[in-house]
């Protein structure tokens, strides 16, 4: 289990209370209050919102605003906020919408502009290159290695098992959760899940040439 | 048993089968379980690895983010989500346009208006007068308008009649008067014929 069941019930049943909170809060006008209160979700839910967001944009500064948006609507647009619903999976779904928005936005300026040459060894940032201080070299060419490849992979899924993907598989989701985020049923969670990590298999394990017999391999009795 | 139940606890899982039961567990929050993977060893390894690989794939994605989001810079996002929510709940400021040092209606510029206002008013009073005491002083004699002159203190230096330069012009008169007078009436009278053919400027056609 990992990501939402980790933090189980307590943590949703104190998101929720805090939402509530800080709703009552702004509308008694106590803004001071309900901001303090806030404050409890941001630190919650920040770490994961990033997460997402750079699996989405694939680009660190982009990822920031898109977080920064995102917590900013929720705070202002709480009181459309319904207790029955977890604060989580509402809060995902303004992320998710504000992300996929920037990626198109980021798609009808990319046809109008030259795309910026990227830096050498092919990074695109500076904070992005910058080492750890863990690992060895090598470990971490290895990582990096391994990283790139899997960007590679999930880049070339399409957007729906992507997104299904990382929720589920990252965020540890269930479809119920995933599909209130996405707007997908059920069923189609799982479809999407299962396509999602059959092409996974197959795409990174043409990318490190290892393992390339696993996905014929088929063991009889 | 039947048949087909017996096939597929035989039967040894492939990576579709992997997949969906992964998928499945996943999904539903749950342990992944196979009535296979219960019985076959090889199976249960191979679903191992295939989980491990999964959980592999996870956690380099999440180093992946976690480097380019180090803590001081989700700190730095943090203070910038609260400067953001505390600048949206400040009543907005309407900025005037076009933007004056001062503003455009103060009491201030009521006095000033007053003011000049005011020195209109005595520019053109001043010229009203001024004009008036012009008029007054065209209604006086010439002689008294030179004498006004010359009584100036700061008129222009004009030096008074001699009495040298007042005999010789009173001398200049006689002199005319003189002339005047014998043109007007011939004394010789020898000449008077030859002067009453002599054609005078007054009686000269024009």
């Amino acid at each position: 289990m990992t990501g939402a069941q980790a933090a189980g019930l307590p943590g949703r049943e104190a998101d929720g209370a805090a939402a509530s909170a800080v709703k009552a809060l702004q509308a008694e006008g106590r803004l001071a209050e309900a901001r303090e209160r806030y404050a409890e979700l941001v630190g919650r839910h920040q770490r994961r919102a990033v997460r997402i967001a750079f699996h989405y944009m694939r680009d660190s500064a982009e990822a920031d605003e898109a977080v920064q948006d995102a917590f900013v609507k929720a705070y202002s647009h709480l009181a459309s906020f319904r207790e029955e619903l977890p604060f989580e999976v509402w809060f995902t779904r303004i992320l998710i919408n504000g992300c996929l928005d920037r990626i198109k936005a980021r798609t009808r300026r990319s046809r109008w502009f030259a795309p910026m040459p990227e830096g050498p060894g092919g990074q695109q940032d500076f904070a992005e290159r910058t080492a750890g201080k863990g690992p060895s070299p090598e470990d971490q060419l290895l990582a990096r290695e391994r990283r790139v490849a899997l960007t590679r992979a999930l880049a070339r899924l399409p957007e729906r098992q992507r997104s299904v993907f990382m929720l589920s598989h990252y965020e540890g989701c269930t479809s119920r959760e995933v599909s209130a985020m996405t707007g997908l049923n059920e069923s189609t969670v799982r479809v999407h899940l299962f396509r999602a990590i059959r092409k996974l298999r197959v795409l990174l394990a043409d990318s490190t040439g290892a393992g390339s017999s696993v996905e014929k391999r088929r063991v009889n009795p | 048993m039947s048949i087909l139940n017996r096939l597929r606890l035989n039967s040894h899982l492939d990576d579709r089968a992997m997949a969906a039961i992964w998928t499945d567990s996943t999904l539903a929050g749950t342990r992944a379980s196979h009535p296979h993977l219960g019985v076959c060893t090889a199976c249960r390894t191979r679903f191992a690895s295939f989980s491990e690989w999964l959980d592999d794939v996870r956690v380099d994605a999440a180093a992946e983010a976690d480097e380019v989001f180090p803590p001081d810079r989700l700190a730095s996002q943090y203070s910038q989500i609260f400067r953001r929510i505390e600048a949206g709940e400040r009543p907005a400021r309407v900025i005037a346009f076009p933007k004056f040092s001062t503003p455009l209606t103060s009491r201030t510029s009521h006095a000033s208006r007053w003011i000049a206002a005011a020195a209109a008013a005595g520019l053109i009073v001043g010229v009203g007068v001024g004009q008036m005491m012009d008029l007054r002083h065209l209604g006086q004699t010439g002689a008294a308008r030179i004498e006004a002159r010359l009584a100036k203190p700061g008129g222009p230096a004009v030096l008074p009649p001699t009495a040298a330069s007042i005999t010789a012009t009173s001398r200049d008169e006689a002199f005319l008067s003189d002339l005047d007078a014998s043109l007007s009436r011939p004394s010789v009278p020898e000449l008077r014929a030859i002067d009453d053919f002599t054609p005078r400027v007054g009686e000269q056609p024009r």
